[in-house]
Formats: structure tokens, C-alpha cells, sequence
């Protein structure tokens, strides 16, 4: 097409087009806007990675979906909507994830360069591993609202996406989320660790019961006292809430009474607590505000109305019983996974939410809103995508020119800069960081950890979570020594031992890898008996990721991304982005575009 | 001037829009909802700011063109099926433009802009225009004053493009987000929770109609020190436009060597009428304006969609007056000419 039409490009940029194979990763927003940008322009050889299939909610900018589509494969549909406009190319379609065995290095060799539409952290960390690996050029791109921003990761030439430690996770203290919450995102995290307890995945730190251990309670007689007293009356704080919610047979009332009332006056026990903080006052299921008034006038969207405590009981005694119902209908040890766009589960969540938020003398929110906060949505429009995807194929013309030099990292900014400027390229190529545990060439990262308590599991969480990897093996340096293999079953049995246990001390170094990613680190133990899990260390100053990345929080500020991982197709998956700017003021900053590495919000909850 | 009629959206309409409604918000998608938009010039840009604008939700959009679809169109143009050659180019992409969003009502309008009544145009919330003469743009924009309509226009050549907007008198709102410290118990002197509120600023704007913006005085002050910014697109525009208005065409990839000529000339020209300094429009910026380039259509489609859905919510500051994409540097930025 344009790249055979003469004229339009030089010689040289016609050649290579003609010439070229691109892997397009990811066929949302961004994706099939590149989609339809590549096969226009006439690159004749289009490969194409989503694991995702079409929603409604896809529709206001995923153009090469329609409502017909709903449900059927991403990555499908836009190679066969993309077709039509040049059925000369060739494209071939995966419904797949682009983490599997089945996309290893020599698959990416294949490619002249590869394109990042994707929404979420860890499959850019996996794609930028097996970019360099393979040593082939990555353009990322991510859009959240107005803004977004196209960059080029070169092995050797700029930063990797693991160059810069993302910012410190938004984090939770679990005593805020379980006794002393001040703020609505407090109330929605416990609504989802509600549901969890109750319907979903069973997960010892998401206990939703009042914290005995809250350092803040310390020394308080009366919490004490009451303690005793409740293991003598059953210990119903011990059992599962699982168990016990099953043993009532998730009979709203009794469910209500204990969550609302019970929990609460047991937290008010622990006096310590409300010195300084206004007490929660517990609800009774028969006595709730907002009986028998009408319902207000409301213009906005059904949803964006705020319940009254009444209709959140009866929502909350709807939602429960219909989730019951749907547990019921699963085999045995099955569960329900949380998902925004699954009516009973977000109004189960809305109506524990604002009962707990009235509870505390927290702002009541819309079912709306906590769609937002407790799915980490990002608004994402038309628009902004088709200018980053535009930008990006510019950008992959460069570099087929041999421009690598001049393939800067482009930001769209919601509004204008203080120089009139709306897109906004680096002047140069970032350099990468020496000291980056991914593409340094002897990468090597420092782990902080209490080697008396740390067991060869947790250690094994660290790896995938703090190192982004899938399936580490651990070997000690100089002794060989297999401590963590990804073979099953290999190292299983020492899973609960400790790494002192193994013989692992302060100053060990072990020799972690990932073959698939084709990635390898030297990860050296420092002991830190204050420490209580793990934490990554490059540079002391630099704050990394801990443990415990729990699912996002606060999307109200677009900058949230999707919790990445298996789990997250559940999550948004539709928003496009990793990075951006946000002008609280509005007034245009009087800096140069900087980039900012938006902490994926994933609230940590930490135990205390 | 969009009027939000006060009716509600449907279960569907939230459904669809849920994404932007969360960023624009109800009140925004409602005005949007209520407007109506004429494109003009179904070129690959043209298909851009169409496929945009039917997505964000509008009440209708008119596709005006009397040309016949290209083979050149098909680098760009995703809307006309590529069998369809020889057809009118607006026509041919109903049925495409259509199945972007079944809610939104869209026509075609074959007949030449010329043959169009002055009233034909007032009766649009919005005129977008491309791949017009400067002539043609000035009569359409000023009925679109008259009207006090908004008008938009703008064009892709080959990597380079540029938008104007003429919003005549624009009130707008603009979110603005402030942090403020809650106090929420009695005593709660330990920690206040710092809480975003935010905020709807009234703004207004004001607009010059297009031939104050394209015979801007390069002779004062203000406009020359502008020059040590360095960058050329105004000019760039300037000498394109000239050559529609003179050849009745674009340049032509066919005819590359020869129109390069041509344009090279019209650059002297120009610098010498503007007393620009020499080199300062540079030949290479010249050697990319052939054909449109799918990457530029669709970032400049992107820039004006979005300016075509603030003008229409009264959501954002848009931009005034004009936008400029320059491919040698990738920047895009904007500048207000002609006041």
C-alpha cells in the first residue's frame, strides 16, 4: 500500500517495510489502532498476541471490534476487521498470553521489532525481558485518559522498562483496612477481602475480623479482656468466616450482625484505638437510616445514585444470597473470583463498603465510583489512543530508517506544557541504568530479609513478584547447590524451611534464572532482622517493590494500572497504560516532560 | 450552543460509553450525545476524525465529499472498501462509518461544497473541513460565525499536518484538582487524610476566523520572535495550502521530483515575502508531504476528534487556534495566530 505506493517514502523506508515482520502485542486500544496504522501503511507480515476477548465496555475505542463481536477473541476479530482494509497482509492471530513457553526467544528473533499495546505490568516486564534477550527493538506505549506516551527499549542504546524501580506501591497498614479505616478506598479494600473470605479464594492476610495485634491497641486491658471472654464463648474470631458464614447459611441478618455489629463493638473494646479517632458507631439490621424514605431525585446515571444504609442492607442480603447460590452451583473447593463487571460481586461490594464507610463516618460513594476505585478502571478514549498508536508506527518507521538515534520517547500530554507543547519528545535517548537487574550485563540485586524467618516458599514469592519472574531456579553460587527449582515437585520439600536453615547466610549469593525469560540475576542476601518478609535493594535510596503487591487501589486519578499476573484478566483489562503525567493545578508545569514511573497503585497490605 | 436536551442515557449508551464517561463525565457525554458534525473531505484524515467522532458518541455525523475513491485514498482511507474504487469516497464509507456505533446517525452528501447553499452549513453544531482551498474554508468558516457555529479544519500531507479551530466565543468548564487536608474525628490531630476535591472553573475563549490566521503580520515583534523557536510548520502550512490554491491538487507521490520542485520555489517565495531567514524552512521538512501517511492521519485525526469532542462537551480548554504536527521532531504543539 502507501510503503509500494513511489513517492510517498524514500527507497530506503519502502525497502525495509516491504521487508519487514512486526509482533503486535496486545489488541486493545492501542493495539488496534497500530493494527490498522501497520497494515495501511503496508507492512506485509503482522503477528498479533491477545489473550483477552471483546466487551461492551471495549467498544467506545476499540474500533475494529463491534457489538457482534462481544466475547470473541481480540486478537481474532482485529486481524479479520484489519484484513478488509488490505487483504494483502499477512496477519497471523493468537489468542494466547504472550507468557507461555510457546513465544520463547527464538520466536521473538523472528521479528524486526515488537509493539507494546499491553495494560499491565507484568507482561511488559516479561516482553521487555525477552526483547533484550533476543536482542530485538521494543516500542512500549500506554495511554491513560488524555495523556499516554510511545518509548523505544534498545538493548544497550536506552533505559529497559526494569531500568527505573517503579515508585513505591500505595500501601494499606492491614490494621488501617481491618480496624481503623479513614478514607472509602479503606472500606473497599475490606469489601473485597469480604468477599474473598466469604465466596472467593481463602487468603490468611486478608482477614477482614478486628487486629488484636494492632501495635496502636497495645496494652489495652479491656480489648484483652474481651479476647478471653470470646474464645470462651466459641472463638468465633478463630473460625473461618468462611466456615461460620456457611455454618448460618449466609443468612444475611446473622452476617449483617456480626460484621456490622459485633466487629464493631469489639473494636470499640480496644479503647486505645479512638483516643485520638472518632469511634465507629455498630448498625442493627432492623434499625437503618434511610427506612421508608423515598428515594431522592437523582439525574445522573442509575448507578452514580448514593444507597442509603437500608438499601445497602438489602443489597447486601441480595448479593449474598445470589453469590451463595452461584458457590453452591460450583464442585466442591471451587470459588468465585472478584470481578467488577459481575453484578451480584460489585454490589456486594458497594453495599459492604458503605456500610462500613457509615459505620467509621466515611463519605458515602456510587456504585459508580467504587466500580472505579475496587476495579482499578482507567478512563480510556478514542482519541489519545489513536495519537500514541499514530506516534508508535512514526516511531517504527525510524527506526527501519536506521534512525535509532532519533526514536526519543514521545509523551502526549493532556494539556498543553508552558511552550505551547502537546506532544512532547525527549531530546535524546535515555541511557540505560548500569546498576538495572534486568538489562545490565551482570545484573545483580540485593535481597533484605530475616534469613531466620524467611522460608525457601517465601523466597520463591520473591523471585515472581519482586523480580517479575515466572518460574525461577535458585542455585548458590559456588556451591551449586539447588535451592528453588521449576521443576514441580523438585524443591517442594523444602519449602517451609528456612534459608538459615539451608545454610544460607548474610552476604550469600545465589544465581537466579528464568529460562524462559531467558534472564538471569545474582541476587545477594543481606539479614535484616527488623525485616519482616522481603524487600528488593539496588540502590539504598531508590524505595523498590516489597512483597505482597496486592490488587490495585484508587484508580479516581487514572494513573492505576491493572494488577498484572494471571489474576488480572479479571481485573480492567482494557486500559492501556503505564505512565503519565497529572497536573493537579491545571496550569501547564514549567518542567520539561519527566517521566514518571506511576506506581501501578497496587496497595500493599501489610501485616502489623 | 449544544444544547444538553435533558434526556437521560440509556442502559446501553452507559454501557458503551462507561470508559469516558469516567474520564468526561455524564453531563459531557450528554452534550455530546445532542450534537451534530459535518466532515468534510473523506481523505484517510478525514476517515480519522470520522471513525473518532462516531465513537465518542455524537447525535449525527454527515460525510460531505464529491470526490471518487483513489487508489492512493486506500494508504490511509479505512472506511471505503478497497473494491470500491471509482465511487464517491463518502458514500462508499457509510457502510463502515455505520458499523463503528449503530447509535450514532450517519449520512452522505456527495455534492460539491460549492453547490451547497450558505444555509446547508448552519445547520450543524460543527463543521470539520479537509483537503479544502483557503477560499473555500474562509466562506465556510465565516458562515459558521455567522451561525456562531464552531468550525474546524486541518490537513495531512504526507507525515506533516496541521489543525485551526474557530470556537468564535467559547465557554468551557475546566476540572481542576485541588488537595485539602479533612479532619475527620474531633481530635484527630495525628493524621489528617488529604483528600482531592475537585473543582469546575467556568472558563471563556475567544476566536479569530481563519484568514486573520493565515495572514498573520510577520513583520511585528511578537510574531518575529517567535522564529527563534525554530520551528517551520506554519510555513510549512502555508506553502501547501498555497499549492492546492494554485495546481487544484496536493502534491503527487507520482510526481515527486516535479512538485519538490514546485514547492522548493514557493518556500523561496515565501521567505522572501516574510523576511523569514534562509534555511529556515528546510528542504527536508519539504520531502515528506506526499501522499498521507496512515501515522500521521491518525495522529492528527486524533488531535482534531478530540477538539471536535471538547468544542461539542464545553469540557477541557481546547486549543486556539492552531495545532501542528511536526514529523522531523515528532512534536506536536500548539499556537494562537491572528490576534
Amino acid at each position: 500500500m502507501v510503503a509500494r505506493v513511489a513517492g510517498v517514502f524514500d527507497e530506503k523506508l519502502t525497502e525495509a517495510i516491504a521487508n519487514s515482520k512486526i509482533l503486535v502485542v496486545g489488541a486493545g486500544g492501542i493495539g488496534c489502532e497500530i493494527l490498522k496504522n501497520l497494515v495501511l501503511t503496508g507492512f506485509p507480515y503482522i503477528e498479533i498476541i491477545d489473550l483477552d476477548t471483546i466487551d461492551v465496555s471495549n467498544l467506545n475505542r476499540q474500533f475494529l471490534f463491534h457489538k457482534e463481536h462481544v466475547g470473541k477473541s481480540k486478537a481474532q476479530v482485529a486481524k479479520d476487521s484489519a484484513l478488509s482494509f488490505n487483504p494483502s497482509v499477512n496477519i497471523i492471530a493468537h489468542h494466547d498470553s504472550v507468557i507461555s513457553n510457546d513465544y520463547g526467544v527464538n520466536y521473538f528473533k523472528q521479528f524486526n521489532m515488537v509493539m507494546n499495546a499491553l495494560d499491565n505490568r507484568v507482561a511488559r516486564n516479561h516482553v521487555n525481558r525477552m526483547c533484550l534477550a533476543a536482542n530485538i527493538p521494543l516500542i512500549e506505549t500506554g495511554t491513560a485518559g488524555y495523556a499516554g506516551q510511545v518509548e523505544l527499549i534498545q538493548k544497550g542504546q536506552t533505559q529497559c522498562y526494569e531500568c527505573q524501580p517503579k515508585a513505591p506501591q500505595k500501601s494499606f497498614p492491614g490494621c488501617t483496612i481491618r480496624n481503623t479505616p479513614s478514607e472509602p478506598i479503606h472500606c473497599i479494600v475490606w469489601a473485597k477481602h469480604l468477599f474473598n473470605q466469604l465466596f472467593g479464594e481463602e487468603d490468611p492476610d486478608q482477614d477482614v475480623s478486628p487486629d488484636t495485634a494492632d501495635p496502636e491497641a497495645a496494652g489495652d486491658a479491656g480489648a484483652s479482656a474481651l479476647r478471653t471472654e470470646g474464645t470462651e464463648a466459641g472463638n468465633v474470631e478463630r473460625k473461618s468466616t468462611r466456615a461460620w458464614a456457611s455454618e448460618t447459611n449466609y443468612d444475611p441478618e446473622k452476617l449483617f450482625s456480626k460484621l456490622f455489629g459485633d466487629d464493631i463493638r469489639y473494636l470499640l473494646s480496644m479503647e486505645n484505638l479512638w483516643k485520638k479517632r472518632r469511634p465507629p458507631t455498630p448498625l442493627t439490621w432492623n434499625n437503618l437510616p434511610g427506612k421508608g424514605n423515598p428515594t431522592a431525585q437523582h439525574s445522573g446515571l442509575p448507578d452514580q445514585r448514593v444507597w442509603s444504609m437500608h438499601e445497602c442492607a438489602q443489597v447486601f442480603g441480595d448479593s449474598c444470597k445470589a453469590l451463595q447460590a452461584d458457590l453452591k452451583n460450583r464442585p466442591e473447593g471451587d470459588h468465585l473470583v472478584w470481578d467488577k463487571d459481575e453484578k451480584s460481586a460489585m454490589d456486594f461490594v458497594t453495599a459492604c463498603a458503605n456500610i462500613r464507610a457509615h459505620i467509621f463516618n466515611i463519605p458515602l460513594k456510587s456504585r459508580f465510583e467504587i466500580k472505579s476505585m475496587a476495579g482499578n478502571i482507567i478512563p480510556a478514549i478514542a482519541t489519545a489512543n489513536a495519537i500514541v498508536a499514530g506516534l508508535a508506527v512514526l516511531r517504527a518507521q525510524n527506526l527501519l530508517k536506521g534512525e535509532t538515534r532519533a526514536c526519543t520517547s514521545v509523551y502526549l500530554r493532556p494539556k498543553v506544557n508552558h511552550r505551547g507543547q502537546l506532544f512532547v519528545p525527549e531530546k535524546t535517548l535515555t541511557a540505560p541504568n548500569p546498576k538495572c537487574y534486568v538489562c545490565a550485563s551482570k545484573p545483580e540485586v540485593a535481597l533484605a530479609c530475616n534469613l531466620k524467618q524467611l522460608t525457601l516458599k517465601d523466597l520463591n514469592a520473591a523471585f515472581k513478584d519482586g523480580l517479575n519472574m515466572q518460574a525461577p531456579d535458585a542455585v548458590v553460587e559456588g556451591k551449586g547447590l539447588v535451592v528453588l527449582s521449576s521443576e514441580p515437585g523438585e524443591t517442594d520439600h523444602n519449602n517451609e524451611k528456612t534459608l538459615e536453615e539451608i545454610g544460607l547466610n548474610d552476604g550469600s549469593a545465589l544465581v537466579v534464572d528464568d529460562f524462559l525469560q531467558n534472564y538471569e540475576v545474582r541476587v545477594i542476601l543481606q539479614q535484616k532482622d527488623e525485616e519482616k518478609s522481603w524487600r528488593l535493594v539496588t540502590d539504598p535510596d531508590i524505595p523498590m517493590p516489597g512483597p505482597k503487591e496486592e490488587k490495585p487501589a484508587n484508580g479516581s486519578n487514572g494513573a492505576d494500572e491493572p494488577k498484572p499476573g494471571p489474576s488480572c484478566s479479571k481485573e480492567d483489562s482494557d486500559s492501556d497504560m503505564e505512565i503519565i503525567e497529572e497536573d493537579d493545578t491545571g496550569e501547564p508545569a514549567p518542567k520539561p516532560p519527566k517521566r514518571r514511573k506511576v506506581g501501578m497503585n497496587n496497595e500493599i497490605v501489610d501485616l502489623c | 450552543m449544544v444544547e444538553n436536551n435533558g434526556v437521560e442515557l440509556s442502559e446501553a449508551e452507559a454501557e458503551q460509553y462507561d470508559r469516558q464517561i469516567r474520564l468526561w463525565g455524564l453531563e459531557s457525554q450528554k452534550r455530546i450525545r445532542s450534537s451534530k458534525v459535518l466532515i468534510i473531505g473523506l481523505s484517510g484524515l478525514g476517515a480519522e476524525i470520522a471513525k473518532n467522532i462516531i465513537l465518542s458518541g455524537v447525535k449525527s455525523v454527515c460525510l460531505l465529499d464529491n470526490e471518487k475513491l483513489k487508489e492512493t485514498d486506500l494508504h490511509s482511507q479505512f472506511l471505503a472498501p478497497s473494491d470500491k474504487i471509482g465511487e464517491n469516497r463518502a458514500e462508499t464509507s457509510l457502510q463502515r462509518a455505520r458499523a463503528l456505533n449503530p447509535m450514532v446517525e450517519v449520512t452522505a452528501e456527495t455534492k460539491a461544497v460549492e453547490a451547497l447553499p450558505d444555509s446547508y452549513f448552519g445547520t450543524f453544531d460543527v463543521v470539520c473541513a479537509t483537503g479544502l482551498k483557503q477560499e473555500q474554508l474562509e466562506r465556510i468558516n465565516n458562515i459558521c460565525r455567522d451561525k456562531t457555529n464552531k468550525f474546524l479544519c486541518g490537513d495531512v500531507w504526507g507525515m506533516f499536518g496541521y489543525m485551526f479551530a474557530d470556537l468564535f466565543d467559547h465557554e468551557y468548564s475546566e476540572e481542576i484538582v485541588q488537595h485539602k487536608a479533612v479532619k475527620r474525628g474531633p481530635d484527630d490531630s495525628e493524621k489528617n487524610a488529604r483528600e482531592t476535591v475537585t473543582i469546575n472553573v467556568k472558563r471563556r475563549a475567544i476566536y479569530v476566523p481563519l484568514q486573520n490566521a493565515l495572514s498573520a503580520d510577520w513583520t511585528k515583534p511578537e510574531l518575529r520572535s517567535r522564529l527563534r523557536r525554530g520551528d517551520p510548520s506554519y510555513f510549512v502550512m502555508k506553502i501547501l495550502l498555497r499549492f492546492r490554491d494554485e495546481y487544484n491538487r496536493n502534491p503527487d507521490p507520482a510526481k515527486r521530483k516535479s512538485d519538490t520542485e514546485i514547492l522548493l520555489r514557493m518556500r523561496d517565495e515565501l521567505v522572501k515575502e516574510l523576511n523569514l531567514p534562509v534555511g529556515f524552512v528546510s528542504d527536508a521538512i519539504l520531502t515528506d508531504v506526499f501522499g498521507i501517511v496512515a501515522g500521521a492521519a491518525a495522529v492528527v485525526g486524533g488531535v482534531i476528534g478530540q477538539e471536535v469532542v471538547k468544542a461539542v462537551s464545553q469540557r477541557e480548554p481546547p486549543h486556539n487556534n492552531m495545532f501542528f504536527f511536526n514529523p522531523v521532531k515528532c512534536v506536536g504543539f500548539v499556537e494562537l495566530y491572528g490576534q
